[in-house]
């Protein structure tokens, strides 16, 4: 693409008013995919030196005003993704008590921007081979590997990590695979031993930093059937560190015996998802699906920033689509990714403290948003994000806009399933049976009767054992994302 | 200034739009809807141009189809999706049709609460019955439910007993 003349703001990827933090961080961010020792492509130690050029000018205040001073004035350019975020209500209320308000922000490619080409992957299949996966898993795994291999393009990156207790490489990161040396390789793969997440990942990762470019869609998939025991903190926090670079993580559970809780957690630092794959024979499909989509990314991940609002707390925030899944809120979140034809959608809820609403008007998010667009090797400008609403005496009469209705009618049913696992685990069992007949006859009243059978099939298991299966309640969450995910985008086929 | 739920009477947040207890809609019924579908500028549109039953472009140029609801004689266009469910809304209930009918008759003539979805693929329309109990029709011509079924300019869906014409924006 012809390059413009990019100004320092643009070469860093910030806005004209960034702080004195956000340049920094955004420099190291570019250090770190550029470096020349790390970099890999013709050219990116060019720009390594141009991002470097442009943080000792706006690092140093005196210089960054006389550079500013230089700079036509800032016109808001078309960014090439177009956003849309709805309120569910126009003002809040001057109450003396808490008050929700939510936010539907969606995410797509600007209809006449820029072709953007199918990236290249690099992505590190991470199976679990623990004693657990023998026979027919382990077999239906191996052969979804052999049929990836075979559906990648010439300028994909793979590699294969098999793990227990100890983690192996099965299949180097490579570009162009050798694929019967490499078939039978992966034949050889042998069940043993206990689930350690932890190794696999590392492993995993430094498979994919070998191969590591900008350019790339650099992801892992996790495949496992198993719980990890006590490694799960120093997982997540190889997560966080593989977020900051620029690495996606998707995770998928087969059957019943996993932690369903940490994989979406460790899935969401990155933006990434988690899908529960209830019968081995859908792995398969499952897996080649999450290829197709990986090969299909416009922007591989979307990272909301925002100035923390005193009395203003994001409370609640859920990814409607591409891949449905918890969103985890920390300082910078996020988001997921935006495919080639689906955008990206996210609800917030936003719990407002009675101390915000004694202003005249309350800055809900005051922030940007900033995504990572695989094929370009400079950041895409971030986009403002700001939402305020004025505060008013008496509540507004008009309606939520449809897509809050629809979608938060949907999230409400996910959410109460949440909420009944987190009140069973504190022993609150008949609240939690209370919450699961609710779900239940909201499920009932729409024709899903199979699963409003299994939910009150865990009631009962809930009154009388005091305790969820851990098939019932997996059926149960990821049935109910399901829906979630059929009413935003696409019906089930 | 809390919410009490009209259903299950415990109180929410301010501001909560479905019941953190029971899931049940927090708001009153006229405003379930959620697709706003003008059909007041339509009928002013009708009344002006008696001669010409589809949508006049003043009125939606954006629309890729109408549903013209044969009985009752309103034109319902569909715009900015691609893809609409119909189905009518009753209270309480959390999910809902992108395209309430209850306004229609919808409920005295066998709709779902989820009847059909109707989507827009590339150059084509179709329609798919979502299970409903008392079927979707196509010209007559009753289909097999979750199965995608195209479907022309003029067609007529029945929901139930509800006869509704298809006029696409060619």
């Amino acid at each position: 693409m012809p390059k413009q003349q990019d100004d320092y703001y643009d070469i860093l990827g910030v806005l004209r008013d960034a702080s004195q933090e956000e340049i920094k961080r955004a420099y190291i961010q570019s250090a770190q995919r550029l470096h020349p020792d790390k970099n890999t492509v013709a050219g990116e130690t060019e720009l390594f030196l141009e991002a470097q050029q442009a943080y000792e000018v706006l690092s140093n205040p005196s210089r960054r005003a006389k550079y500013d001073a230089t700079l036509p004035k800032e016109v808001d350019a078309p960014s090439i993704i177009q956003h849309e975020a709805l309120v569910s209500r126009p003002s809040l209320v001057r109450l003396r008590e808490s008050q929700v308000i939510y936010v539907h922000l969606e995410l797509a490619p600007r209809a006449q921007s820029e072709q953007i080409p199918a990236p290249p992957l690099n992505v590190c299949l991470v199976l679990d081979r623990s004693t657990s996966m023998k026979d027919e898993k382990m077999d239906i795994v191996k052969s979804a590997t052999i049929q990836i291999m075979k559906s990648l393009r010439g300028q994909d990156v793979f590699s294969v990590v098999a793990f227990s207790d100890k983690a192996e490489v099965i299949i180097p990161s490579t570009l162009h695979l050798d694929y019967k040396k490499m078939e039978a390789l992966i034949h050889l793969i042998q069940p043993f031993g206990a689930t350690e997440i932890y190794h696999g990942l590392e492993t995993g990762l430094a498979e994919i930093r070998r191969n590591m470019e900008p350019s790339r869609v650099n992801h892992l998939i996790l495949l496992t059937d198993g719980h990890t025991y006590g490694d799960e903190l120093a997982s997540l926090q190889l997560a966080e560190t593989a977020a900051v670079q620029g690495i996606g993580m998707s995770c998928m559970g087969i059957g019943n015996d996993w932690n369903d809780i940490f994989l979406d957690a460790l899935a969401s630092h990155t933006g990434g998802n988690c899908a529960y794959i209830a019968k081995p024979k859908d792995i398969q499909r499952l897996l080649l699906n999450k290829f197709k989509s990986l090969a299909d990314v416009f922007a591989d991940d979307v990272i909301l920033d925002f100035k923390p609002q005193p009395g203003v707390n994001i409370n609640y925030a859920f990814r409607l689509t591409p891949d449905g899944g918890p969103v985890t809120i920390e300082d910078s979140i996020h988001l997921g990714p935006i495919l080639q034809d689906t955008p990206l959608t996210i609800l917030f809820e936003f719990l407002i403290e009675p101390s915000a609403v004694q202003n005249e008007s309350v800055t809900l998010l005051d922030g940007s948003l900033r995504p990572s667009i695989t094929a370009r090797p400079n950041p895409v400008p971030p986009i403002r994000l700001r939402i305020t609403r004025d505060v008013r005496a008496d509540a507004a009469s008009e309606p939520p806009p449809g897509k809050i209705l629809s979608s938060l009618s949907r999230l409400t049913l996910y959410r109460m399933q949440e909420r009944a696992r987190v009140e069973s685990e504190q022993g609150n069992y008949d609240s939690a049976a209370k919450h699961l007949k609710n779900l239940a006859t909201h499920l009932l009243s729409q024709g899903e009767r199979h699963l409003a059978s299994t939910v009150l099939f865990e009631a009962e298991n809930i009154k009388k054992i005091h305790t969820l299966s851990e098939e019932g309640s997996k059926q149960i969450k990821y049935g109910t994302r399901a829906l979630l995910m059929a009413g935003s985008k696409e019906k089930v086929k | 200034m809390t919410i009490a739920c009209p259903n299950c009477k415990s109180t929410n947040v301010p501001g909560t739009i479905f019941c953190v207890e029971c899931g049940a809609q927090l708001l009153h019924s006229d405003t379930l809807v959620t697709q706003n579908i003008s059909t007041a500028q339509v009928h002013e549109a009708l009344a002006s141009h008696p001669n010409q039953p589809q949508v006049s472009p003043q009125v939606d140029v954006t629309a890729w189809a109408s549903l013209h609801l044969i009985d009752t004689g309103h034109m319902l266009p569909l715009v900015d999706r691609n893809e609409f469910t119909l189905g009518r809304i009753t209270e309480g209930q959390p999910i809902m049709p992108d395209i309430d009918l209850s306004a229609y008759q919808a409920y005295a003539s066998g709709v779902s609460r989820l009847h059909a979805i109707l989507k827009r693929i590339g150059p084509h329309v179709i329609i798919m019955d979502l299970g409903a109990a008392n079927g979707t029709y196509l010209n007559g011509k009753r289909l097999s439910p979750n199965v995608e079924q195209s479907i022309n300019h003029g067609d007529i869906i029945s929901l139930g007993k509800l006869k509704i014409q298809i006029l696409l924006k060619s």
